[in-house]
């Protein structure tokens, strides 16, 4: 496990060696699922890795705070085109002269014919976003797409500060609804341990995402929040898709002394790790060529703040369903119910007949030989899925 | 839908697909205005957008009748721009108002709650043009400690008014009224009724209508004041309403159409009224209504009563008279006064209500307002497309990068699920007047990836039957098996995300997340229908089952290793 930079690239990969000695490569053995990468029996790593990662986002958030964007603290902001012979500078002048104060800040962004200059300042009112338009105007002559010198080439947006509020209140709202939604959803398709470890990792996702933008000083807007959401509810998706492969490898574990339950799951982990890294490389890609054409072409706005967003999250969300969820539930499931007392009678049967060496749990798993239990017991395709639901609970 | 289907005949699902397609072709260029493209919202197409967001007093949600009710009248002053494609839209308690266009201004000022003026009255007459008016007494006077003032006439000046263009007193306040415009005026028939609305160029016929009744009723001309006046019909919905100019003379109707009035130019803004309540006054034992002035409106006030003691005072609501009581003292210091008449507690209330908002159920702040200009929304959309475009560009190299030619079949499934989507699009805008927006365009950049996925969800599970040893051909229908319910359940979740965010999100995100609904289920009937079968009819092909072709000859390998029980090294190339 490298240590992943949450910002890095792709998903962190074990790098541990292998249990068994196949001649595959790398590459290989995670193209085919048959990586026997020790997931799960390396818990209390990843486990580690994520508090630090929470520890560091949480300070992070109480110390440094966010950069709140314009939409929370209210204000205005006026856009005009810019030409070659347009500075900022003197942008910044006409701006003074017109109102007797100076602007909160002035950048140039985007670029070629898509470039503006953004003249951000505290609230004004109609009158004098008036006297600002017409002094800008007058001094530079702004063209609008066709060429025509209009002073209709000249955006403006004032915003008052409780609407970033607004919408952030709602936000919280839908998150709410969507987790409860998510989790009794979840817990009726497969079963409630995995909606209560999808859920842990769906906050474990909002947590890391906030503290990185906290930690990088990325601007906090409204279509950042929104962002956040539906990254939410990618990370839910990717959790499901491997938790589907999870249930499928653990049905009817507890009644054969075969296999472990932390086996069959790092085994499913493995076997869609492939997966995972697809979806977030087919996630991200869009995302990225966004992000680059939007900050490239429009320098902000919209469209840059909801892929950061995204591209955030999901880098976070890809690493937290296999290597965050999936832990999470196999300790859900060895403190409370059967699973404990089922994985110490695989390992003291091992033991105890020493056919196999006593590996650690799920070690050598994906590469373990013989035929796996067969599928014959698997549904058929549309059933309903018959995962065991135990009683105790905490 | 069990596997079987999906192998049976999977050129009929791919037929059932095509003519999904070619329905929702035709009827993009077969019905509407047959032209294929989505409707934009103003930050792709440049416009103004204001929010406005309801304020009650004690801060608890604005009934659904008082937002409808604001948002009738917002949208009748938006139509008085007539800028074609307005919108006046609520959700939640916010109503926002688009106005597509570089006319900002105008539909900035929309937002403004009261659009009432208080006018000195010039002349009254009972109508004389339409129907018959309501029995109904005019508003009584105003003064604390007066009589009642009930049905008592009004002491209107003869018809020898002052011509208030040349000695109307200066605007009272500080404000900044717009500029009286010259204008030609023609000899003018009364204003036509409204025409229905609907008619496509409803808004600019409503334009004109406005202007041509600017031209009779506010004009300073004393002649077409008279003409004006004798042909006011009082039963017909007004073109002006609350489109006049402050800052001319008007002649209109009182609200209850007993009466019509010419007045002069404007001296008050409703927004200097700083409080209106309505009470019962005990030594009177009579309901009245009590306003309370702002600083500059209260010396405003002094003056406009002092000047017209014993005569009336017009309240102009959208262009109506709502009350039109005698000035029963004057000068009124210190910005405070009441009307009193025949009220009853209900109407002294409505009364307080009108004049402390305008003609709005509820006070209204502006949470955003934002302008953008042609150009930028120009920039905006080409840099959404282009986003688009660079996005499906690098998921289909990678998809045939790990899947060789069966990243054809993923990227055919994108390409005819984004022709649905767009069609679909351009549908509801028309249907439903939805429009896209930049939000909705990073909707639909997200949804490649997430429609991608039920590719590689199926192909895994492909994968995972072959390493158990089972051929490409019998691999695959077993693997479309169980992806289908991978698949399913995952969609589900973000369905479960994409309606959540659409009901109960603000703003722009509704966009967002209808695009990704959307998306999310098109990608559900793409792969049942597309998808699937296509990957059916490969199972069969020996040209597919290469593992030169799909790719998965290093899990044959595997698959044969373990079968075999022995290693042997392959070279894999990659």
């Amino acid at each position: 496990m490298t240590n992943a930079n949450p910002t890095g690239e792709s998903v962190a990969l074990d790098k541990a060696e292998p249990a068994s000695a196949p001649h595959h490569t790398f590459l290989e053995r995670l193209y085919t699922g048959t990586g026997g990468f020790p997931i799960i029996s390396r818990r209390k790593f990843f486990y580690t890795l994520a508090a630090i990662f929470l520890l560091v986002s949480l300070l992070s958030i109480a110390v440094r705070g966010f950069t709140l964007g314009i939409d929370f603290t209210g204000g205005s902001r006026i856009q005009i085109p810019a030409t070659d012979e347009i500075t900022t500078q003197q942008v910044e002048d006409v701006y003074a002269e017109a109102l007797g104060h100076g602007p909160v800040s002035v950048q140039r962004v985007g670029s070629g014919a898509s470039a503006t200059i953004q003249v951000r300042s505290e609230a004004l009112d109609v009158a004098q976003i008036e006297q600002v338009q017409t002094a800008l105007f007058d001094r530079f002559q702004p063209k609008d797409a066709s060429g025509e010198v209009t002073r209709n080439a000249i955006s403006f947006a004032e915003i008052s500060e409780t609407w970033g509020g607004q919408i952030t209140q709602k936000a919280l709202i839908a998150l709410a609804v969507f987790v409860v939604l998510t989790m009794i959803y979840i817990a009726i398709r497969f079963e409630r341990d995995m909606s209560i470890a999808a859920i842990v990792s769906l906050f474990f996702n909002l947590i890391v995402t906030a503290g990185i933008y906290s930690l990088v000083g990325f601007e906090v807007t409204p279509a950042a929040v929104i962002g956040l959401l539906t990254i939410l509810g990618f990370v839910l998706y990717d959790n499901v898709v491997v938790f589907d492969k999870v249930e499928e490898n653990t049905r009817g574990v507890l009644h054969l002394k075969k296999r472990t339950y932390a086996e069959q799951a790092n085994l499913a982990a493995n076997q869609t790790l492939m997966r995972s890294i697809s979806t977030t490389v087919i996630g991200i890609l869009p995302i990225i060529g966004m992000l680059v054409i939007a900050v490239w072409l429009l320098g902000v706005g919209t469209l840059k703040d909801l892929a950061l967003v995204q591209l955030v999250g999901m880098i976070v969300g890809a690493y937290s369903s296999i290597f965050f969820a999936v832990p999470v539930l196999v300790s859900i499931k060895e403190r409370w119910g059967p699973v404990a007392t089922h994985t110490k009678k695989v390992l003291d049967k091992r033991a105890g007949i020493g056919v196999a060496p006593r590996v650690p749990v799920g070690a050598s798993a994906g590469a373990a030989r013989g035929p796996r239990p067969t599928d014959a017991g698997a549904p058929r395709p549309g059933s309903r899925p018959s995962g065991k639901r135990h009683k105790r609970r905490h | 839908m069990p596997p079987s289907q999906g192998s049976a005949h999977p050129f009929r699902l791919l037929g059932v697909y095509a003519a999904l397609l070619a329905v929702i072709y035709a009827l993009v260029f077969f019905t509407g205005d047959k032209s294929p493209t989505p409707k934009l919202g103003i930050d792709l197409q440049g416009g103004t957008r204001v929010t406005l967001t309801a304020r009650t007093p004690d801060g608890s949600n604005p009934s659904q009748d008082s937002l409808k009710k604001a948002q009738e009248i917002i949208e009748n002053r938006v139509n008085g721009l007539g800028v074609s494609g307005s919108e006046v839209v609520i959700d939640g308690s916010n109503i926002v108002i688009t106005v597509p266009g570089d006319d900002s201004q105008q539909a900035r000022a929309l937002a403004t709650t009261a659009k009432l003026y208080i006018r000195p009255v010039l002349a009254a007459t009972p109508p004389q043009a339409g129907g018959a008016a309501p029995e109904a007494p005019p508003t009584g006077g105003t003064a604390p400690q007066a009589p009642p003032a009930d049905g008592q006439d009004p002491q209107a000046p003869a018809t020898d008014a002052p011509a208030p263009a040349t000695d109307a007193p200066a605007p009272a306040d500080g404000e900044t009224t717009p500029a009286p415009q010259s204008r030609v005026f023609p000899a003018q028939a009364p204003p036509t009724p409204t025409p229905s609305p609907g008619s496509p160029t409803f808004q600019e016929q409503q334009a004109k209508e406005i202007a041509d009744a600017k031209a009779l009723r506010q004009s300073t001309d004393q002649a077409v004041q008279q003409v004006a006046m004798a042909s006011m019909d009082c039963t017909v919905p007004d073109p002006l309403a609350g489109n006049d100019d402050p800052a001319l003379p008007l002649v209109t109707c009182s609200q209850d159409g007993t009466e019509v009035f010419l007045l002069g130019p404007s001296r008050i803004d409703g927004q200097e009224i700083a409080d209106a309540t309505s009470g019962l006054n005990p030594q009177q034992a009579r309901h009245e209504v009590n306003l309370e002035f702002k600083g500059s409106g209260s010396d405003a006030w002094a003056d406009l009563t002092g000047e017209y003691l014993n005569q009336r005072v017009a309240f102009v609501l959208d262009s109506e008279v709502v009350s039109a009581p005698v000035v029963q003292q004057g000068p009124q210091l210190g910005g405070r006064t009441s009307i009193s008449g025949s009220f009853n507690a209900d109407s002294a209330a409505e009364l307080a209500n009108t004049l402390k908002y305008g003609s709005l159920p509820l006070s209204f702040q502006t949470s955003e307002a934002e302008t953008v200009s042609a150009t930028l929304g120009l920039s905006s959309l080409k840099a959404g497309l282009l986003a688009g475009a660079v996005g499906l560009i690098a998921v289909l190299m990678y998809c045939l990068l790990v899947y060789r030619l069966l990243g054809f079949l993923a990227g055919f499934s994108l390409v005819v699920a984004g022709f649905a989507v767009y069609g679909i699009i351009v549908l509801l805008g028309r249907w439903m007047s939805f429009t896209l927006d930049l939000a909705g365009i990073a909707g639909l950049i997200i949804g490649i990836g997430l429609t991608a996925d039920s590719f590689v969800v199926f192909f895994e599970r492909i994968k995972d039957e072959m390493r158990e040893g089972r051929s490409f051909r019998s691999a695959v229908p077993r693997g479309w098996g169980r992806a289908q319910r991978t698949n399913l359940s995952g969609k589900t979740v973000s369905l479960i995300a994409s309606v959540v965010l659409y009901l109960l999100a603000a703003g722009q995100v509704k966009g967002f997340a209808f695009t990704l609904g959307i998306t999310t289920v098109l990608d559900v009937i793409v792969l049942y229908l597309v998808t699937a079968p296509l990957m059916m009819l490969a199972a069969r092909s020996p040209f597919w089952a290469k593992p030169s072709v799909n790719g998965l000859g290093v899990v044959q390998q595997i698959a044969r290793e373990r079968g075999a029980g022995q290693v042997r090294p392959k070279e894999m190339s990659r």
